[in-house]
């Protein structure tokens, strides 16, 4: 079966019942799972746009009496961590520094990857894909301490190459995994024409298989920007004061310990933080389904 | 950039040196004081520390572990800030070893710290005969605070001033239908919870055997298996949602009287006093249950990574000055709900149950060291599954014992 | 000219090893190195900072010792099985009713798949206060009128685990879903009208005929629920910290606690060793078959 006809349009296929108690109960699955998948969110936005005397009230599924969109300016101007009261602004920026030349880089290491795993042979490189992909499994905890000293030693510890570098450590798995696998569906003869051709290896990669890539790319592409996007653990350690991504600001309001806590706020910057990640799903979400369909048809 | 930054640093110095004056000193400061109070309290050190001609950069980072890890990767990774933020104990007594932070003896000896410090700060702050760390406050971590409204609906005229009152209070208040005791099931307030009722039922004595000497025999003396029982006891008075509760929302069952008792750490007077509560009028603080509790000295102190740097070390210096001058201290107790480090500083700014700590912590017999204090990390961290496990499982008091030995004296 | 062609072949390959020059250092420097490191120092006493010294299994003895590390490996095979099945049924279910012909299938998509774009913090945080009983959904329908509701899972030793299934089912079923849809469009056209001639029952077709037919979907989603499920901290941190009690404890976060924390770096690395070798002997094979074995599946 061909990528081709994978990333097709859905052809329709009625197996299941046409009657019409089969289609509601269809519908009823369905929205009441949609039920549940919404729930959450629809708890935070609601929350978010409440004033906190309405939150005492403790019915967090109703709607707002009266909408406020106060918590959304604080959260993302004013409010305070420590003596910094600048909200989550300036943590934005310093994700989309963070997100942008990581998402790139290891997009490319990835596929570059799993182009000469594909189609070169080099010796040993199962080897090395097989440690990469164990790693994978490994909990990022057991690394943060040996690459603090190794990025300290060559200079890059707390600083925006450090963070990007760790993105790329612990992308390299997955993406590599996904081009490798998306790379061996594609049909080798292509490949082979084009070696007789004389091409060489960046020839090949350029001009043919990366042309070849768009569906798996929108995978990585999401991937990557969800996984980094939402990171929070490294950023706090590899980034530096400078460059803290929006998650430990977000950290930092969430979790204080004192006081009241303003569940419209906090809410409102949850959904700010989340904002980038979600908007990436919703623009792309059907790209999704059928890049990694055609990523994942071979093994 | 690491190396730039030394770089930077190097010319500083040598333009410094060569000024032969001093320079704006910068310094940054890792916490985690990121809430209304606690920000407002370090605020204070901050103007302090710029009034005084020097530049705080402030590194806030939420939880204390996650600051406490940010200022270790820190130091391990070589570009250290110029103080963190620790609790009194152990924490960083293994960087010491290292050789990682720099001491402060000169500043401390100027200031004569080992007079005007209460003995259980100089024993956590000085290691081999120089002080490492400069405290900032006390904090008595086992206050037991009371909702007055709760008291009066329960019919309960007076406070309670022995365990056996204590429990008769929660018997009353029960049958008046309001949650006896406030408790946010964390592990930390698990712990704080069970630390009272053996300082309380076992008195000083117990309390340095145990946790201090780890003495066997006092483990499984009579009087520590009735501290267990007695915790054990107490787990009737607690609600059902407890679980995972944090400990302001434990607090505010007593502001909205919905609760009659909360153990919990002299920082619960911010929320008091956020919510617009009086002491005396609406809540009251009990420093323990028998006339001579010990006073347990917990709190925060700031420690300063290794430098060569000479206008490094002068800010270091400058802060330690700054952070316990006395009328630094009294503002940011004031404000951080806990007491000055020093005997020797006017009270009469102070509230009531801070006044109160403040008078028995005079007393050098009642002041006893933090749990925290008198173990390694590790072993207070085993020592808090086992209280965490007892509290939310079966155990048997014999099992609870043995848990405790082998947690304590592995 | 057999041997400029040979010559012409090296440079060729010389070009990939040159290629593959960035993993092998991320490899061999970033996992290996460091997975050697952590292996190494779970045989020393460090307790802050890493010693030179060698205490046997000393480490590994204390470790199988404490009944928090023990909890955690339990309640880790309870989330892993209980999150991979359901996750799969759910997610299997939810693409076959999707692929129904139904109206506004690209809405149900997005409501489904939306959740993996938010971070395991969220997540956590979201689910926390939707099931705490005093703020969610136990009191609002006892507000309802519903007093005996009951719905505590949290708060509950016996039950937190299901609090915390259900959060890692909300956030990574849609991604199952994804992919058995995408893999369910790629079938055949000719299948379905074959079975329908042959009047084999909707379920047949799916259990026996469909089902073996996506094993590559299945698989890839398996590995990458599998990782997530190894790697779990934040999720639980922000749902229950563990609680109550150490209810809900999982490895990741006794690695994470002893290292930082409690300052205990030999037990940690010990911990982590374990899962190491845990993830080698389970995982191992697995990759191995399907992505080092024959190739042919069915696919």
């Amino acid at each position: 079966m061909t990528t081709a006809e994978l990333i097709a349009p859905a052809a329709r296929r009625p197996v299941t019942s046409q009657h019409l108690w089969g289609r509601v109960g269809i519908y009823a699955f369905l929205f009441a799972m949609a039920l549940f998948f919404l729930l959450p969110l629809y708890v935070m936005l609601v929350t978010s746009l409440k004033t906190m005397d309405e939150i005492r009230l403790g019915q967090i599924f109703a709607l707002p009496a009266q909408i406020t969109f106060e918590p959304w300016v604080t959260a993302w101007s004013s409010a305070c961590t420590g003596l910094d009261c600048t909200g989550l602004r300036v943590g934005f920026w310093n994700s989309v520094e963070i997100l942008v030349p990581s998402v790139v880089l290891s997009i490319l290491l990835g596929a570059l990857n799993g182009y000469a795993l594909s189609f070169w042979k080099v010796r040993g490189a199962n080897v090395l894909f097989a440690c990469l992909l164990l790693g994978a499994f490994m909990p990022y905890q057991v690394f943060i301490y040996p690459l603090v000293r190794f990025y300290a030693q060559i200079g890059i510890y707390g600083s925006l190459p450090g963070i990007v570098l760790t993105h790329v450590i612990f992308g390299m798995p997955v993406m590599t995994l996904l081009f490798r696998n998306y790379y061996s569906a594609l049909p080798s003869e292509l490949f082979k024409a084009a070696r007789i051709d004389g091409a060489g290896f960046w020839a090949i990669f350029i001009s043919i298989v990366l042309p070849m890539s768009v569906p798996i790319t929108i995978v990585a592409v999401i991937m990557q920007v969800t996984a980094i996007w939402n990171d929070f653990l490294l950023g706090l350690v590899f980034a530096g004061r400078e460059n803290l991504p929006m998650t430990v600001q977000l950290n930092n309001i969430v979790n204080t310990t004192t006081g009241e806590r303003a569940y419209n706020v906090n809410m409102a910057a949850t959904i700010l933080t989340s904002l980038v990640p979600l908007a990436v799903y919703l623009a792309s979400g059907r790209w999704f389904v059928r890049g990694i369909a055609s990523g994942a048809v071979k093994g | 950039m690491f190396y730039k930054k030394n770089l930077l640093a190097q010319t500083a110095t040598v333009l410094a040196a060569g000024a032969g004056m001093a320079q704006a000193q910068e310094a940054e400061v890792i916490h985690w004081w990121t809430s209304g109070g606690e920000s407002a309290a370090i605020s204070v050190l901050a103007d302090a520390f710029e009034e005084r001609g020097g530049t705080w950069v402030d590194s806030a980072v939420a939880g204390g572990s996650a600051a406490r890890s940010a200022a270790i990767n820190r130091i391990i990774g070589g570009d250290p800030s110029t103080a963190a933020l620790f609790n009194t104990s152990q924490q960083y007594h293994e960087i010491i070893g290292e050789g990682l932070l720099n001491d402060i003896n000169d500043v401390a000896m100027r200031n004569d710290w080992d007079n005007v410090l209460p003995a259980p700060i100089v024993e956590a702050i000085k290691v081999d005969g120089k002080y490492y760390a400069a405290p900032v406050n006390i904090h008595m971590p086992l206050w037991i605070w009371y909702s007055m409204d709760a008291m009066e609906q329960a019919g309960i005229d007076t406070p309670p001033t022995t365990m056996e009152e204590f429990f008769t209070a929660l018997d009353a208040l029960e049958e008046a239908g309001i949650t006896p005791l406030a408790l946010g099931g964390q592990r930390w307030q698990e712990n704080l919870l069970f630390s009272a009722v053996m300082t309380n039922v076992g008195g000083r004595d117990l309390w340095t055997s145990v946790y201090g000497e780890k003495d066997e025999a006092a483990i499984n003396s009579p009087e520590f298996r009735e501290v267990i029982e007695t915790f054990i006891r107490l787990k009737a008075y607690v609600d059902d949602a407890s679980p995972g509760r944090n400990w302001n929302d434990a607090t505010a069952m007593l502001i909205n009287d919905s609760a009659g008792f909360q153990i919990m750490g002299d920082w619960a007077k911010g929320e008091f006093k956020q919510a617009e509560q009086e002491v005396g009028v609406d809540y009251g603080c009990l420093a323990g249950l028998r006339p001579d509790a010990p006073y347990v000295l917990g709190g925060d102190v700031f420690v300063f990574p290794a430098t060569d740097d000479p206008a490094r070390i002068e800010a270091q210096n400058m802060l330690v000055e700054t952070m316990t001058a006395p009328d630094v201290q009294v503002a940011f107790n004031n404000l951080k709900g806990s007491i000055p480090i020093r005997s020797d500083v006017d009270v009469a700014g102070l509230d009531e149950c801070a006044a109160l700590g403040m008078e028995i912590m005079s007393d050098a017999s009642r002041q006893a060291p933090d749990a925290a204090q008198m173990m390694d990390e590790y072993v207070y961290g085993s020592v808090q599954d086992v209280v965490t496990e007892l509290w939310n499982t079966d155990m048997s008091v014999d099992d609870a014992v043995e848990r405790f030995d082998s947690a304590l004296r592995n | 000219m057999q041997i400029s062609r040979n010559v012409r072949h090296v440079r060729r390959n010389g070009v990939a090893y040159m290629a593959l020059l960035p993993m092998a250092a991320i490899v061999i420097f970033a996992y290996l190195g460091t997975m050697a490191w952590s292996v190494r120092l779970s045989f020393s006493s460090s307790r802050m900072l890493p010693k030179d010294d060698f205490v046997g299994f000393d480490q590994y003895v204390e470790l199988f010792q404490t009944s928090r590390w023990l909890t955690s490996l339990e309640n880790f095979v309870f989330i892993a099985v209980f999150f991979l099945s359901i996750c799969f049924v759910l997610g299997m279910l939810l693409a076959i009713f999707i692929d129904q012909n139904v109206r506004a299938e690209g809405l149900f998509r997005t409501a489904f798949l939306y959740p993996y774009a938010m971070s395991f913090v969220v997540t956590g945080l979201m689910w926390q206060w939707i099931l705490n009983p005093d703020l969610g959904l136990q009191q609002t329908m006892r507000d309802l009128g519903f007093s005996g509701f009951v719905l505590d899972w949290v708060v509950d030793s016996d039950t937190v685990l299901y609090a915390i299934v259900l959060a890692t089912v909300w956030h990574g079923a849609g991604l199952v879903m994804a992919l058995i849809l995408a893999g369910l469009r790629g079938i055949d056209m000719d299948l379905w009208k074959a079975t329908r001639i042959d009047g084999i029952p909707a379920w047949r077709v799916y259990g026996f005929i469909i089902l073996p037919m996506l094993r590559p979907m299945i698989i890839t989603s398996l590995v990458l629920l599998s990782i997530s499920i190894v790697k779990m901290y934040d999720l639980v941190v922000a749902m229950t910290n563990g609680g109550p009690g150490t209810a809900s404890e999982v490895p990741a976060k006794f690695i994470m606690d002893n290292l930082f924390e409690r300052a205990n770096i030999g037990l940690a690395t010990a911990a982590s060793t374990v899962m190491l070798v845990t993830v080698l002997i389970i995982i191992a094979p697995v990759l191995y078959s399907q992505y080092f074995g024959k190739k042919g599946a069915s696919a």
